[in-house]
């Protein structure tokens, strides 16, 4: 969340909405990026053991990921409204796993949780915490449609960089010289 | 019979180890924004100016792009030509590497792990590990895709300890 590393309380559930997969933008996600049978029009779905068109779990995970988005950003204003600083969350690092349990069908709505289940300071980026989230999403009929579990990044409140490395950074901040240390890296 | 995936290759077709080549892509700038309208508006994938100010500098592509790009290849080259059941999830996904305004990616597959489906005799799994790269041969993305695909022989399943 956009918390603070030290604000994010370990096994709180945090809705983060829904949607409703409309038949044309499951066709369309399928056209652009997973145009198997059974996920598209005309192409024989029917025959398919779904016995009929379902959406790319690819689709509902990226769903599932702007719900995310939509949620950070709200969380932000809301902290901005009670005059409090936001904390920032950076860029995903990857998914450990990502299981399907139920196709999605066309006027299906899905609900989303994200769930922080552990946190630690990280070794190799200093100033920010490693976060373990557990995003599920479930269907209307409370099946679960995937569950999984992903690395994401929260930056430190009370993070003091050492000497050493505010040192290089103010180094990498010198025009020629930044650039030097950047590439080398 | 399925009519769709008849002619296509079944689960005893496939050999553990099997490699499979993807074609390429070329990733533009509007492909990253559009993309990121849509399902991962943050300020670094949208616009060009925020994106030099921040971690990546320069515009890149959102990481469920580069996944969705990749699959996009693996079912063009592999998917649509095998009797596939529809896919498990994927694990082990590490974002390696910010794919770039105009970068080009490719990869290839490797069949790891081939079984049959304890109890569905009509299908089996199959997982699949991808290594993605860009034009540089930089790493820029791996993950491990597990599949479902019809099998020919159903039966065969009970002749298996």
């Amino acid at each position: 969340m956009t918390r603070w590393f030290e604000d994010i309380t370990i096994d709180e559930a945090f809705p983060l909405g829904s949607h409703t997969f409309t038949e044309d933008e499951i066709v369309r996600f399928a056209a652009d990026y997973d145009p198997q049978y059974f996920h598209l029009r005309d192409t024989g779905a029917e025959h398919s053991h779904f016995g009929g068109l379902i959406a790319s779990g690819w689709h509902t995970v990226v769903v599932g990921h702007r719900k995310m988005v939509d949620a950070l950003a709200a969380e932000e204003l809301r902290l901005k409204g009670l005059g409090e600083e936001p904390g920032v969350s950076g860029p995903g690092a990857g998914v450990n796993r990502m299981d399907f349990k139920a196709p999605v069908r066309p006027g299906d709505t899905v609900s989303y949780t994200l769930v922080v289940s552990a946190k630690r300071p990280s070794n190799s980026l200093p100033g920010w915490g490693i976060l373990t989230n557990q995003l599920s999403a479930v269907n209307q009929r409370g099946e679960t449609v995937y569950q999984s579990e992903l690395i994401g990044f929260s930056k430190l409140r009370d993070f003091k960089m050492p000497l050493r490395l505010r040192m290089l950074e103010a180094l990498t901040k010198l025009p020629g010289l930044g650039k030097l240390l950047t590439k080398s890296r | 019979m399925n009519p769709i995936t008849a002619d296509r290759r079944h689960f005893e077709d496939l050999a553990l180890g099997e490699e499979v080549a993807l074609g390429s892509i070329t990733v533009t700038k509007e492909m990253i924004i559009s993309f990121a309208r849509e399902f991962d508006p943050f300020p670094f994938h949208l616009d060009e100016a925020a994106a030099k100010r921040s971690l990546l500098g320069g515009l890149a592509a959102s990481g469920w792009q580069t996944a969705g790009l990749t699959l996009r290849l693996l079912t063009d080259a592999f998917l649509t030509r095998i009797a596939s059941a529809g896919g498990l999830g994927f694990s082990d996904l590490k974002w390696k590497r910010p794919v770039m305004k105009n970068d080009t990616i490719t990869g290839t597959g490797r069949i790891i792990e081939l079984r049959r489906s304890r109890h569905h005799p009509q299908w089996g799994v199959l997982t699949i590990e991808l290594d993605m790269r860009n034009q540089k041969f930089e790493p820029v993305m791996s993950m491990k895709l597990a599949n479902l695909i019809e099998t020919r022989e159903p039966a065969a399943a009970e002749a298996t300890p």
